[in-house]
């Protein structure tokens, strides 16, 4: 009887070691790695995903008659850029002539990024013309709006500042835009000439 | 004393290999993936969904020893390992022998049926990643493995 036992016993591992090379059998596995963190912006004339370095103009003359009177004048824009580049072409600027599209989306690739990005317009102090004349950065103004958007504000609207002012926090992985319609304030007689200046919009992730 | 013995070392030895029923592991030491490692890729956005997430494509070269279970009949399953993070789901064609399907992370699904009639089981398949962006950190390992039900 303990012989027998003792054969029971080896045969009882012997069974369990012919069944190990199925219980150990390699999985096949895959090393992936996140798809990396992204900002995108444009501002007037945009590529998706991409670089375009279009600098679009907007622009106003304003009518002997009217200079300086306090009665805003709209501005025009050369942007051509009408349908959205969220992914379903939607015409969310339907009057480009008359608007900027602005467009900005943050993906972060893991719970550890930060949560959000940060859009932000920077201005100069003044326009200038080519005698030196200026005119502030605080007589322009916009108004926001967005065709078939339940938020057309999520670019919020304002009046230019010296320096650099939020316009938008952009939560990760959204995209966000609609369309600024720019004005002159037009509060004063400015001397005779062509005023320009530039402003700067940045999305940034720290 | 020694004749008994015998006889269980047979019903042993019979249970360790075709009489096996329930479910076990296959040997699939032989299948791979190309490329070996991938980098996912953002999915265009789309109006109204929170998060597209990322994706990217890879190609699984299947070979499943099948030799221990030859002339048997049951289910083969894919099986993809939870990795404690943000659910991955991959979707995939065949060239026919096996079942195209879709998985997601802790889940298993069917890709044979039927008796295993040689002594491997061998195709390729054309494979979609997805999952959303809240993963823990920027790199991780899926792990794949295929089960066999046995009646």
């Amino acid at each position: 009887m303990p012989a027998a036992l003792r054969h029971v016993l080896t045969l009882t591992a012997a069974a369990l070691a012919s069944a190990l090379p199925a219980l150990d059998a390699h999985a096949w596995s895959l090393s992936i790695t996140s798809a990396t963190r992204r900002v995108f912006l444009h501002v007037g004339d945009g590529t998706l995903n991409g670089s375009n370095g279009t600098i679009n103009r907007v622009e106003v003359t304003v009518p002997a008659s009217q200079l300086g009177n306090g009665v805003a004048q709209a501005m025009t824009s050369n942007s051509g850029q009408s349908r959205s580049l969220y992914g379903d072409n939607y015409t969310t600027c339907p009057d480009p002539a008359n608007q900027v599209m602005i467009g900005a989306s943050y993906r972060r690739n893991n719970n550890s990024a930060p949560a959000t990005a940060t859009l932000s317009v920077t201005a100069p102090v003044t326009l200038t013309n080519a005698s030196g004349d200026t005119i502030p950065f605080s007589e322009i103004s916009w108004t926001v709006s967005a065709a078939g958007s339940p938020s057309p504000n999520v670019i919020r609207a304002g009046t230019f500042t010296t320096g650099s002012q939020t316009l938008a926090t952009v939560p990760a992985n959204t995209y966000i835009e609609n369309c600024h319609s720019f004005r002159y304030a037009n509060t004063a007689i400015r001397a005779a000439g062509t005023y320009n200046g530039r402003v700067t919009y940045t999305l940034s992730n720290p | 004393m020694t004749g008994r013995a015998a006889a269980i070392a047979l019903t042993l030895l019979v249970w360790s290999s075709a009489g096996q029923t329930g479910t076990v592991r296959l040997d699939d030491t032989l299948t791979h993936t190309v490329p070996a490692n991938v980098q996912m890729q953002w999915r265009p956005f789309v109006r109204g969904e929170r998060d597209a997430g990322m994706e990217a494509w890879v190609r699984v070269n299947v070979r499943i020893d099948t030799r221990e279970w030859m002339g048997r009949s049951g289910q083969v399953y894919l099986v993809l390992d939870s990795d404690d993070t943000s659910a991955m789901e991959a979707e995939w064609t065949t060239e026919g022998r096996l079942l195209a399907g879709r998985i997601r992370s802790g889940e298993r699904t069917l890709v044979y049926s039927g008796t295993l009639t040689t002594a491997t089981l061998d195709d390729q398949l054309v494979m979609r990643l997805r999952s959303l962006s809240d993963w823990r950190g920027s790199t991780r390992r899926l792990n794949f493995h295929f089960e066999f039900d046995t009646p």
